[in-house]
């Protein structure tokens, strides 16, 4: 086995493994593909993260963006989407295509330039991990950066007012999860029963928003009313982030001990694979999957107690 | 408030029938427009012919500032005025035709997410490639760099962007395989081929988008021939845009005063 690689990127919060929809992106996928990631959340003890985070060190090699990193791991042999059809993995490019220019702006909306959850979450909660002077200066780079980007992709010439393109972007991201949920439909995950790249996208844009106590939350809204769409979060939650951060002490779970982390994740890829046996004898009309996924919910909620992470 | 508009203009557009004199305004062909322009132009007329709804192309050189959105292509039907694909879609459907009804609610949503991968990365590998191109007016240039530094791909090398476009016309390929149309469904009516009576398939706006942006990269001379090289690798897609060339926009040029297929002197895609 290779060195393990490691990830830096923004840490969890309300119940999640990371709040950064791309951090999180790359985090699932490497959980369903089984590849070992340190990962390193950024606080203030960190350098300042140098070119866009998540960023993927492996030996000498530096990668940043979500889908080079995946491309980088599945060369590596980690790969989730062995058993897709060629048809299959044409659809994923086009339903991440459908996220990023449907639901990302609303997302960076919600998350960056609604100026009450700017305020009052997402700044400070930015602010409280990143170095000294940078968390004077970085929020406000990203809240730009995040306005600029909807602006000239979704809003026109000077003709469209800021409130005509948040409504239209807002229209959009619920179409968008409209959409998602129909194609998801009563399936575990987007083809099938393993999760792959697509389930991966859909999950780090989806359960931040879901996830995260925002004052203004239409979308979010929007999302509860689409039952398999927060099922499917939920169902990744707690069947491959076992360490899902409690929303009690962020700062301190982020530095969670690297050996301890490894001990996990071998002894969940154990759990992931009896689970899987399990299910192919338990598939009868009378026991849906679903049945274990609440088993585990209910055995999950106390989640603080460091015996609990260790026990399937 | 915008939504009561929306219904409004809804409301609007189905009251009247399609009428003759609809145009379709663009800005002047050769230096003036920009590839990504032409090929969203082209996508709009290929699926009015689709439509079987006659429209006249009209070429303007201050068509960008007509536009009610400050954006082209643009229909004048009517007293109204729509822009872009999307609204010209909705538009049409609130005149009662449609070509995507027949789809169920899960083709329907592939259809989408596969028109968002043709804007996503074939729209803006073509922003790219004109970016890198010297012959584009300064003004352009710098509205687009503007663009692709939001969204992340003004670090992206020319080799990369290639290679998007390559990854998204493999997408395309594999998704059309072997069929006429990306979505083969089977309409009302029979028609005529290869000597029998077979049912009738329709292609949906996904094919007429796909057709606009292809075409134009296969017929549009840049200085360098990278981009229709890319496309050229996949014979599926350059038989799917001689169809749809052959089908629908032969044979209609003494319609329009400016067909777009007889405009780049490169247009051949026999080749």
């Amino acid at each position: 086995m290779a060195a393990p690689m490691e990830l830096s990127c923004w840490g969890g919060g309300w119940g999640l493994p990371s709040v950064h929809p791309e951090s999180l992106t790359v985090m699932a996928y490497a959980k369903f593909s089984g590849a070992p990631l340190t990962v390193n959340a950024i606080n203030n003890c960190w350098r300042a993260p140098k070119g866009e985070v998540p960023i993927l060190i492996s030996e000498d090699t530096v990668i940043s963006q979500p889908a080079k990193i995946l491309n980088f791991l599945r060369k590596q042999k980690y790969n989730a989407d062995y058993e897709l059809s060629a048809k299959q993995g044409a659809d994923t490019l086009a339903y991440i295509a459908l996220l990023e220019e449907k639901l990302l702006p609303a997302l960076l909306h919600t998350f960056w330039v609604e100026a009450e959850n700017y305020c009052s979450v997402t700044k400070p909660w930015f602010a409280s991990r990143i170095p000294f002077p940078l968390s004077l200066y970085l929020p406000g780079k990203m809240s730009r950066e995040a306005l600029n980007r909807i602006l000239l992709t979704r809003g026109g010439p000077p003709l469209y007012s800021l409130t005509e393109v948040e409504a239209q972007i807002y229209r959009d991201a619920k179409e968008c999860l409209n959409l998602l949920s129909k194609r998801l439909g009563t399936s575990q995950f987007f083809f099938g029963n393993r999760p792959s790249t697509l389930d991966a996208f859909v999950f780090g844009f989806l359960a931040p928003l879901y996830k995260v106590c925002f004052p203004r939350v239409q979308l979010q809204e929007h999302l509860k009313q689409l039952p398999n769409l927060c099922r499917f979060c939920d169902d990744i939650l707690s069947c491959y982030f076992r360490l899902a951060v409690s929303g009690h002490s962020p700062a301190g779970q982020d530095t969670v001990d690297a050996n301890l982390q490894k001990l996990t994740q071998l002894v969940n890829k154990e759990s992931n694979l009896i689970e899987k046996m399990d299910d192919n004898l338990r598939k009868s009309p009378q026991h849906p999957p679903r049945k274990l996924t609440t088993l585990k919910l209910a055995a999950g909620g106390e989640e603080s107690s460091p015996l609990n992470r260790l026990s399937p | 408030m915008a939504l009561a508009a929306e219904a409004f203009m809804t409301q609007l557009a189905a009251a009247e029938p399609w009428p003759e004199n609809a145009a379709l305004y663009q800005q002047l062909k050769d230096e003036q427009i920009l590839l990504s322009d032409n090929a969203s132009s082209l996508a709009v007329q290929a699926f009015l012919q689709m439509c079987n709804l006659p429209v006249r192309v009209v070429c303007r050189a201050n068509a960008e500032y007509m536009s009610p959105s400050g954006k082209v292509p643009f229909i004048h039907v009517g007293n109204q005025v729509v822009s872009e694909l999307g609204p010209i879609v909705q538009f049409v459907k609130a005149k009662g035709h449609s070509l995507s009804d027949g789809l169920d609610e899960v083709q329907k949503a592939e259809m989408k997410a596969y028109m968002e991968l043709v804007n996503n990365m074939l729209l803006t590998a073509e922003l790219y490639l004109q970016w890198c191109d010297d012959v584009t007016v300064e003004e352009k240039q710098w509205e687009i760099r503007r663009k692709m530094k939001a969204i992340g791909w003004a670090g992206k090398s020319l080799e990369q962007v290639l290679e998007d476009v390559d990854q998204c016309c493999q997408a395309l390929s594999q998704r059309l395989g072997t069929q006429p149309y990306f979505f083969n469904k089977q309409c009302k009516g029979l028609t005529f081929q290869y000597r029998r009576l077979v049912p009738k398939i329709r292609p949906t706006e996904l094919d007429a988008l796909v057709f606009g942006h292809l075409f134009t990269i296969l017929t549009t001379q840049l200085t360098s021939d990278e981009l229709s090289e890319k496309v050229k690798n996949y014979s599926n897609l350059i038989a799917f845009c001689r169809r749809i060339e052959q089908q629908y926009f032969e044979g209609h040029d003494k319609d329009s005063s400016s067909s777009a297929t007889s405009r780049s002197a490169k247009r051949s895609l026999l080749r």
